[in-house]
């Protein structure tokens, strides 16, 4: 980002390679802009350490703080040595005003989020745990445009690089549980997992299948 | 480029709920409506679109499908803006996209709450223990920075919580363990197979302080006096539980010595005893970055991207290794 930031100086931190900025489940207050460095977001699962996303200078993050002060989702850690800018509900106006580039930038962070919150909500919505499997497929297709040559539009194929633990994370159900439902999609040709990929056999069958228990459970 | 003005029919349609987004538009003339369905009850929601007023916005600046159908029911005219145009046009004018901000904050607390209300149906996630796990995992890890960060924020909120005599130890020894070289950095501790989450009485006593020395070292950038350390836990077998780690480590002060020929052939020996070593990328990655070293860029590419057809997108050894492989292609 171009604009000046220099005024904003005394709402800057640094932490060195290895700490961590916020933890997942502790109440949030701030949100945070990076300067320089890069940040990890990552999530325990079980006894994984899952690295979500990796942000870079000019990117936000904790921004759900200025909303409410709700338990943070997930942890970061400084992946490098990083610079920040720490920002609240008191000193967020100060931060706008004269800097519509980082409104738009918000902006544009809450638009993603309402689409993945309303997709998440009609994926929790239904009640049967196989369809809220292929539901969250159905979602990754929507929202993963996929590679030129990776996808066949005569067979809808789809090629995921998701793992059983993401799927449960989206579909709200135990990582067991959705080994089971994807096990029993493996026996019925409908999906292929392999290592840090899952391939659908026909996303249009999915979407039929998730149609059929929407229109079921809403009526 | 600029903004361009459309005319629509009466009974045509603009877009359609599920089509991709890349137009935002402003309704100039004319009378139109989107359709879209609760999310709640699936009932139909109808909305008109005032002059004057923007629609589509949050598809196009979220990059994800449209989320109702705009359907027109007048003759209109609308201009069209690319997200840049978008852009530079609000830019200029702070007050519509504080008015805009101030809407989608609504939109998402809305919308936020309702998925937590269905998650806590779902799955019951308890914030006290929850912060006490996150501790525990990096504890349990060797990561005594982080898990030393997640136990005092638990001893914070929860001073007097269920958890806090564990916490209470566990950050303590943490600390001892910080204070005497261990590692905060984590950069190659992966997942300890002993590592019990439930184990919260039992405390765990590591040996080999050599193996955490050395550590430090690297940490440092102290090669080759953690290659020495190390040399003497791997020939002598004394590193107990940190045993394949140390060994691990020895290789990777190798590459970082230069020492390639050796470091090729040790990661070969170490991916034959330990096929399943948690940290088989790593190695996998120090292999190809010592054909790299010796200017055998073929073979360097070869195992970059064997990683990367293993590894998860977002993994830190994937990420390393796409950075590695794209100075490749520009150094060739």
């Amino acid at each position: 980002m171009s604009q000046d930031l220099s005024a904003f100086g005394r709402f800057a931190i640094s932490k060195k390679a290895g700490e961590i900025v916020f933890c997942e489940f502790e109440p949030g207050e701030n949100f945070y802009l990076i300067q320089s460095g890069k940040i990890k977001i990552v999530k325990i699962l079980g006894d994984l350490e899952k690295t979500l996303d990796v942000l870079q200078p000019g990117e936000f993050f904790g921004e759900m703080s200025l909303l409410e002060e709700a338990p943070r989702t997930a942890t970061a850690i400084a992946l490098t040595d990083v610079k920040l800018l720490v920002f609240n509900q008191t000193n967020f106006e100060i931060l706008i005003q004269g800097n519509p580039q980082i409104v738009l930038n918000i902006l544009k962070i809450f638009s993603k989020r309402i689409y993945d919150q309303k997709r998440r909500f009609m994926i929790l919505k239904l009640e049967d745990i196989q369809a809220r499997v292929a539901d969250v497929f159905l979602m990754l297709s929507e929202t993963q445009p996929q590679p030129p040559g990776t996808q066949d539009e005569e067979t809808t194929q789809r090629v995921f690089n998701t793992t059983p633990e993401d799927i449960a994370h989206w579909a709200g159900i135990s990582v067991q549980k959705t080994t089971e439902v994807l096990n029993h999609f493996t026996t019925q040709r409908r999906v292929e997992v392999h290592q840090g990929k899952i391939v659908v056999k026909n996303i249009a069958d999915f979407s039929r299948f998730v149609n059929s228990r929407r229109n079921k459970s809403s009526q | 480029m600029s903004p361009k003005a459309n005319r629509f029919k009466s009974n045509s349609f603009i877009y359609f709920l599920g089509d991709g987004a890349d137009k935002i538009y402003i309704l100039k003339s004319g009378k139109i409506l989107l359709k879209s369905n609760d999310i709640e009850t699936n009932e139909e929601l109808k909305e008109l679109i005032n002059t004057g007023e923007f629609f589509g916005v949050k598809s196009a600046l979220g990059k994800s499908p449209r989320d109702e159908t705009a359907v027109v029911l007048q003759d209109s005219d609308v201009i069209s803006f690319t997200v840049p145009e978008f852009e530079q046009m609000v830019l200029a004018n702070t007050r519509v996209i504080m008015k805009m901000l101030k809407v989608f904050s609504n939109q998402l607390r809305r919308i936020h709450s309702k998925v937590q209300s269905l998650m806590t149906k779902t799955e019951s996630t308890d914030q006290e223990q929850g912060l006490f796990s996150v501790g525990d995992y990096y504890f349990n890890t060797r990561q005594y920075k982080q898990a030393a960060y997640a136990l005092s924020r638990y001893l914070t909120y929860y001073p007097s919580g269920r958890l806090a005599t564990q916490a209470n130890l566990r950050l303590e020894e943490a600390e001892r363990l910080l204070a005497s070289g261990g590692s905060g950095g984590g950069t190659s501790l992966g997942p300890h197979s002993h590592a019990g989450s439930s184990s919260v009485s039992q405390g765990p006593i590591p040996p080999g302080k050599e193996y955490y020395t050395a550590v430090s070292l690297i940490n440092q950038d102290k090669y080759s006096e953690a290659y020495q350390i190390l040399q003497k836990i791997v020939s002598g077998n004394s590193g107990g539980e940190n045993q394949a780690k140390a060994e691990f480590e020895l290789g990777h002060c190798l590459v970082m010595m230069n020492k390639f020929d050796e470091a090729i052939r040790y990661f070969t020996a170490f991916l034959q005893k330990y096929p399943k070593h948690p940290d088989l990328k790593d190695a996998l990655y120090y292999i190809g970055k010592s054909y790299e070293g010796k200017k055998d860029l073929t073979y360097a590419k070869n195992f970059f991207e064997k990683i990367l057809a293993m590894a998860d997108e977002d993994e830190p050894v994937a990420v390393k290794t796409r950075k590695a492989l794209k100075a490749l292609g520009s150094s060739q």
